[in-house]
C-alpha cells in the first residue's frame, strides 16, 4: 500500500527476520479460545438445555494435543515468514477446517449415551470463534500471497463440501443435522425460495437501475429528485416497508381481479419483491450512475476525436470502463437483497428467514442456526464470487 | 477562526439548520400526538377495533430506540476509529490489509443473521441487538477512517514530520482534523442505517419502534405500521439532518477547496 | 556546518546510497544535483532523520546526528518541499509560525516573527496572512514554505526540489529571490534539484550524484571547465556547456578601460553575464561592447577575442 507513512524506512514484507505479527497473534487468539472456552454441548434432548464441554472432555487427550499443535504451527510458520511458509501456513489452515467436522465425530463417540437416541451435540463457542479465526487467517494469508479471490473461494468450497460429507454420514447427533433431517424438503424449498427472490428483485433492479442512471445522466433535474426519493426509501425500516405494502397490495388483489388471478396478494411474495426492489435501487442507481460519470472524459474525448459515434463510444468505451464499478454495486445489492429476503419471512414470503423467525418463537436455536447459518453462507460466497468477478474484468488484470 | 473569506452560498435554500428544526418538532409532536391522528389512522384501518399503538407510549419507545442506537453508535465509532488510526500507525501497519477486508466483510454478514446468530449466546432483549447494530455499522466507520486517514497527502505528513512534529502531534494536529469530514461521513451513514436496523431488534423481544410494526404485522393492523415507520423515519431524517449540519460546519471550517 | 562522510543507505537488498562523503561548510550553499532516482532527495532526508542512515556519519556542528533528538532535531532544521506540504486546514500565518509555536514561544513572540519572514517574503501581511493554501498561487504557496522553514530561525536549511512544480518564470523569479535571501542570511542550505542551471545559478558548491554515489564535486565553474566524466558534461547541457560557464562570469571581471578606438554603441551594464554580453553581441552584429555602471556611465569595454581569451586562461587556472 503506497498510502503507508512512507517516510519510515520501509519494511520489506518477505524480509525473513520479521514475524507476521496478524498470523502469530490470530493464533494465540485461537489457542486461547479453545483452551478457555467451551468446545461442544451435550444435550439429552431437544428442549432441554446442554451442558458445555471443554476442550480435554470434548476430544480427549490425543485430539487436544493434535488441535494444539496445528494451531501453534500456524503461529511458529508465521513468526518467520516466506513465501514457502506462506504456502504451509495456507495448507495448515486448509487441514484445521477439514480436520474440525472429525472434532466433532469424535466428541460425539466420547459423549453421547447410545441410550440416548435423543441426544444432540451443539457447538461450543470455541468451534464458532476458531472457524471465525480461521476464516481471517485465510483472508491474510490470501493477501500475502497476492492470490485472487477464486483459488481461496474454490478451497473453501472444498472444505465445504468436507463437512457435508462428514455430517451426512458420521454426523447424526449434531443438533443441526437433526433439526436439518426434521425439515430437509422444507429446507431445499426455503433456498429455492430464497434464492428466486434475491434473483428476480437483483435482475429487475440492475434494469431498472441502469435505465433510471441513464436517464439522470441525461436529464440533470431528474437526478436529484430521484436520489432524494431513494435515499428517502432507505430511511424507512424494512420491516416497515414490508409491513406498509400489505394493505395496499391486499386492496388491489381483491379490488382488481386481473392482479389477483396473477397471484398478488397482500402477503407473500409480491409485497416482498417490491420492498426488495425499493431497497436495492438505492445502491444500484448510485453505483451505476458513478461508474458511468466517473469515466475519464480524457478517454471519451480520444475516442470522439477518433470518430467513434455516440453509440459506439457508448457501448465499446464508456461500458466496459464502467464494469466493474457497476459490477460492485450489483455485489453490493445482492449481499444487502439476501439480507433483506430474511426478513420478508415476516409476511409469508418463505425463505430462510422462516426458519430463523419459527425458531425465535420456539425457542429453538438450532432451527435459528439453520436459517442464519445458510443466509450467512449464501451472503459470503456472493460477495466473493462477484467480488472475483469485478476483479477478472477490471482491464489489466487484478489491480 | 477567521471568517474573512466570504462562502458563496446560493441564499435562496432555506437555512440548513432550520432541517434538524423542522424533522425534530414533527418528530417530537409524532410522539408526543399520536393519538390526536386517530381519525387518520381510523381512515387507514376503518375496520380495527384500536388504531392507535398503546401498549407503549411513543416517547418510551423513541427512547430505547435511541438508546439502543446510541449505545451502539458510541462502541462503533471508539472501536471503529481506534482500529483506523492504530492500523495506520506504523506499528499496526501489518495489520491495515486484514482490517480492511474484515471491515468490508462486516457488511456482508447480515444483521438478521447476526441477530440470530447473537440471540443464543445473548438471550432475548436488548443486548442482540445492539451487538448486529455494532457488526453492521462498523464498516462505514473503518472504511471511512481509513480511506480519510489515507487520503491525507503524503507531502503534508512528510513536512508534518520534518517541521518536528511528534506523531502524536501529526496525528491530533493533521491529520485527524483532515480526516474528519470523511470520518463523520461514515459515522453519518452507520448511524443512520442503524436507526432503521434497529427496528428489527422487535423480533428478538427488544422493546423499541420497531415494536409498533411487528405487531402491526402480526394483527394486520396497518396503522400500526404505519406509525412505526413514520416515527422511525422522522428520527432517521432528524438525525441525519443534523449531521448534514455538522459536515457542513466543519468543512467551512476547514475551507477545503 | 554539515559532514557527511562514507554514509550509505540501504533498503533490504538495494542500495539507495553508496558510500558519499561531503562537508558543507556554515553558511555556504550546496546543491545535490542528478536524475531521479539517483539517491539526492534520500541524501537529504538522512540529515534531519526522517530516514536513518545504514552506514557512516554525518556530524552536524561536531555532532553526529544519533546524539540529537530526532525530533528536536527536526525543529532546527528548516526544510522546504516540493510540493509545499502546507497544511490546508490552516491559514498561511498559523502555517508559518508553527514550529516557533511546536517550540512554545509566546503568541505574540510568534506572531511578530510570522509577520517579519512574511514581510521578508515579500507576502503583504494584510492581503495574505489570513488566506488558505488553496487560495494561493503556487509561488506564494512556496514562498510560504520557505518561511515556514525559515520560521525558527533555523542554522540550516534543506530544500527538495522546492522549484520544481513551478512554471519556469515564477521559478527564474524564486531562483533570483532565494539568492538575495541567502545573500543575507547565510544559512547553510542543502538544495536537491535536477535542474542543473538551477544548481549552477544558485550554489557554492556542487555535488553530482547517479545510482546513489558522488559521481564529482567541486565549485560551479570547476566542474564547468572539468567535467570527470561523460555524464556529468551531458548533465551540464554538453555543447551548450560554454555558454553555462559564460552565465557564471560577470562582465565586470573582464572588461577592460576604454580602448583609444571609438566606443562600441551597444552598452551593457557591468553586473551582467558573459552570456548575456554574447547575446548582444550577436544581436547587434558587434564584437565590441561599452561597459556601464548602474548610472549608465561608461566604465570600461569588452571584446569577443577577450572573452575567449579570459575563458582559456580559467581553464588553466582551474587544472592548478
Amino acid at each position: 500500500m503506497s498510502l503507508l507513512d512512507a517516510l519510515s524506512t520501509p519494511r520489506l514484507r518477505w524480509d525473513g527476520r520479521h514475524p507476521n505479527t496478524v498470523l502469530v497473534s490470530l493464533s494465540l487468539i485461537m489457542l486461547a479460545a479453545f483452551w478457555s472456552l467451551d468446545v461442544v454441548s451435550m444435550a439429552p434432548n431437544r428442549i432441554v438445555q446442554g451442558t458445555s464441554y471443554g476442550a480435554l472432555e470434548a476430544l480427549g487427550w490425543p485430539g487436544a494435543l493434535l488441535a494444539t499443535l496445528l494451531l501453534s504451527f500456524i503461529g511458529i510458520l508465521a513468526w518467520q515468514p516466506s513465501p514457502r511458509h506462506y504456502r504451509a501456513l495456507l495448507a495448515a489452515v486448509m487441514t484445521l477446517m477439514a480436520l474440525m467436522p472429525v472434532g466433532l465425530i469424535a466428541s460425539s463417540y466420547l459423549l453421547i449415551d447410545p441410550e440416548l437416541p435423543q441426544a444432540r451435540l451443539g457447538l461450543g463457542a470455541a468451534y464458532w470463534v476458531v472457524l471465525f479465526v480461521l476464516l481471517l487467517c485465510l483472508i491474510e494469508i490470501r493477501l500475502r500471497l497476492k492470490l485472487t479471490r477464486l483459488w481461496p473461494t474454490l478451497l473453501l468450497c472444498g472444505v465445504a463440501l468436507v463437512w457435508w460429507l462428514c455430517a451426512t454420514l458420521w454426523l447424526d447427533s449434531l443438533a443441526l443435522v437433526q433439526e436439518f433431517k426434521a425439515r430437509d424438503r422444507q429446507f431445499l424449498r426455503a433456498i429455492g425460495q430464497h434464492v428466486t427472490l434475491v434473483g428476480a428483485a437483483v435482475s429487475i433492479s440492475v434494469v431498472v437501475g441502469l435505465v433510471l442512471a441513464m436517464l439522470m445522466r441525461r436529464y440533470a433535474r431528474l437526478q436529484k429528485s430521484a436520489f432524494a426519493v431513494l435515499n428517502f426509501l432507505q430511511t424507512i425500516p424494512s420491516l416497515a416497508l414490508f409491513g406498509l405494502l400489505l394493505a395496499p397490495l391486499a386492496w388491489l388483489a381483491a379490488n382488481v381481479p386481473l392482479l389477483g388471478q396473477l397471484g398478488v396478494s397482500g402477503i407473500g411474495t409480491t409485497p416482498a419483491l417490491i420492498a426488495l426492489i425499493a431497497y436495492s435501487l438505492l445502491p444500484m442507481v448510485r453505483n451505476t450512475y458513478i461508474a458511468l460519470e466517473e469515466v475519464s472524459p480524457d478517454t471519451l474525448e480520444a475516442a470522439k476525436g477518433m470518430g467513434m459515434r455516440a453509440g459506439q463510444r457508448f457501448w465499446q468505451v464508456r461500458l466496459p470502463l464502467a464494469l466493474p464499478v457497476l459490477l460492485e454495486g450489483v455485489r453490493i445489492t445482492t449481499v444487502q437483497a439476501i439480507g433483506l429476503t430474511a426478513v420478508a419471512a415476516l409476511i409469508g414470503a418463505g425463505g430462510l428467514g422462516t426458519f430463523i423467525f419459527q425458531g425465535l418463537g420456539q425457542a429453538a436455536m438450532d432451527m435459528v442456526l439453520l436459517g442464519a447459518l445458510p443466509i450467512l453462507m449464501l451472503a459470503l460466497v456472493v460477495d466473493a464470487g462477484l467480488g472475483a468477478l469485478a476483479e477478472a474484468l477490471r482491464p489489466g488484470g487484478t489491480r | 477562526m477567521s471568517n474573512s473569506l466570504s462562502v458563496a452560498q446560493p441564499r435562496k435554500r432555506a437555512p440548513l439548520w432550520l432541517w434538524p428544526l423542522v424533522w425534530g418538532a414533527l418528530l417530537l409532536l409524532s410522539v408526543v400526538a399520536m393519538s390526536a391522528a386517530e381519525p387518520l389512522f381510523r381512515w387507514i384501518e376503518p375496520d380495527a377495533r384500536q388504531v392507535i399503538y398503546d401498549r407503549a407510549d411513543f416517547y418510551v419507545l423513541l427512547g430505547r430506540h435511541l438508546l439502543v442506537v446510541g449505545i451502539a453508535a458510541l462502541v462503533t465509532v471508539v472501536v471503529g476509529v481506534s482500529a483506523g488510526i492504530a492500523v495506520t500507525r506504523e506499528r499496526g501497519s501489518d495489520f491495515l490489509p486484514l482490517v480492511g477486508q474484515l471491515a468490508s466483510l462486516g457488511q456482508t454478514f447480515p444483521p438478521v443473521a447476526v441477530l440470530a446468530l447473537a440471540v443464543p449466546v445473548l438471550g432475548f432483549g436488548t443486548l442482540p441487538i445492539i451487538v448486529a447494530l455494532m457488526l453492521y455499522g462498523m464498516l462505514p466507520i473503518v472504511r471511512n477512517t481509513l480511506a480519510g486517514l489515507q487520503a491525507v497527502d503524503i507531502d503534508i505528513k512528510t513536512a508534518a514530520h520534518a517541521m518536528g512534529m511528534t506523531p502524536t502531534q501529526t496525528l491530533r494536529y493533521v491529520e485527524l482534523p483532515l480526516a474528519a469530514p470523511v470520518i463523520l461521513a461514515g459515522i453519518r451513514t452507520s448511524v443512520t442505517i442503524n436507526i432503521a436496523t434497529a427496528a428489527l431488534g422487535a423480533t428478538v423481544g427488544a422493546s423499541n419502534l420497531g415494536d409498533p410494526i411487528i405487531s402491526g404485522i402480526v394483527n394486520g393492523n396497518m396503522a400500526y405500521v404505519v406509525q412505526g415507520a413514520l416515527t422511525i423515519a422522522l428520527l432517521a431524517l432528524t438525525v441525519d439532518s443534523l449531521f448534514e449540519l455538522l459536515q457542513r460546519q466543519l468543512r467551512s471550517r476547514l475551507s477545503a477547496p | 556546518m554539515i559532514e557527511l562522510s562514507h554514509v550509505s543507505k540501504r533498503f533490504g537488498e538495494e542500495t539507495a546510497v553508496d558510500d558519499i562523503s561531503l562537508r558543507v561548510p556554515k553558511g555556504k550553499f550546496c546543491a545535490l544535483v542528478g536524475t531521479s532516482g539517483c539517491g539526492k532527495s534520500t541524501t537529504l532526508r538522512m540529515i534531519n532523520r526522517l530516514i536513518e542512515h545504514s552506514e557512516g556519519d554525518i556530524i552536524l556542528d561536531g555532532q553526529a546526528i544519533e546524539v540529537y533528538d530526532p525530533v528536536k532535531l527536526r525543529r532546527r532544521i528548516g526544510y522546504v518541499i516540493q510540493h509545499t506540504g502546507l497544511f490546508p486546514h490552516w491559514n498561511v500565518a498559523r502555517n508559518i509560525g508553527l514550529v516557533p509555536r511546536l517550540l512554545k514561544w509566546s503568541a505574540a513572540d510568534v506572531q511578530g516573527r510570522v509577520e517579519e519572514l512574511m514581510d521578508l517574503l515579500g507576502l503583504p501581511v494584510g492581503e495574505f496572512a489570513h488566506k488558505y493554501p488553496h487560495q494561493l498561487s503556487g509561488g506564494q504557496a512556496q514562498r510560504v514554505g520557505v518561511a515556514r522553514a525559515l520560521a525558527a530561525d533555523p542554522d540550516i536549511l534543506l530544500m527538495d526540489e522546492p522549484f520544481g512544480a513551478l512554471d519556469p518564470i515564477t521559478r527564474e523569479k524564486l531562483q533570483d529571490e532565494l539568492a538575495k535571501l541567502q545573500a543575507r542570511l547565510h544559512k547553510t542550505v542543502v538544495f536537491v534539484t535536477h535542474d542543473m542551471d538551477e544548481a549552477l545559478k544558485l550554489a557554492d558548491h556542487l555535488v553530482v550524484m547517479r545510482e546513489g554515489r558522488i559521481v564529482q564535486q567541486g565549485s560551479p565553474l570547476a566542474l564547468l571547465q572539468q567535467p570527470a566524466d561523460s555524464f556529468v558534461e551531458s548533465l551540464l547541457g554538453g555543447l551548450e556547456r560554454g555558454l553555462k560557464q559564460a552565465a557564471l562570469t560577470r562582465v565586470k571581471d573582464h572588461m577592460t578601460s576604454m580602448g583609444p578606438t571609438l566606443p562600441a554603441q551597444s552598452r551593457i551594464p557591468a553586473d551582467f553575464s558573459l552570456r548575456q554580453a554574447l547575446s548582444m553581441m550577436l544581436r547587434d552584429h558587434s564584437d565590441r561592447l561599452t561597459v556601464v555602471d548602474q548610472h549608465d556611465v561608461p566604465i570600461g569595454e569588452l571584446s569577443l577575442r577577450r572573452i575567449i581569451k579570459e575563458a582559456q586562461l580559467d581553464k588553466g587556472s582551474a587544472r592548478e
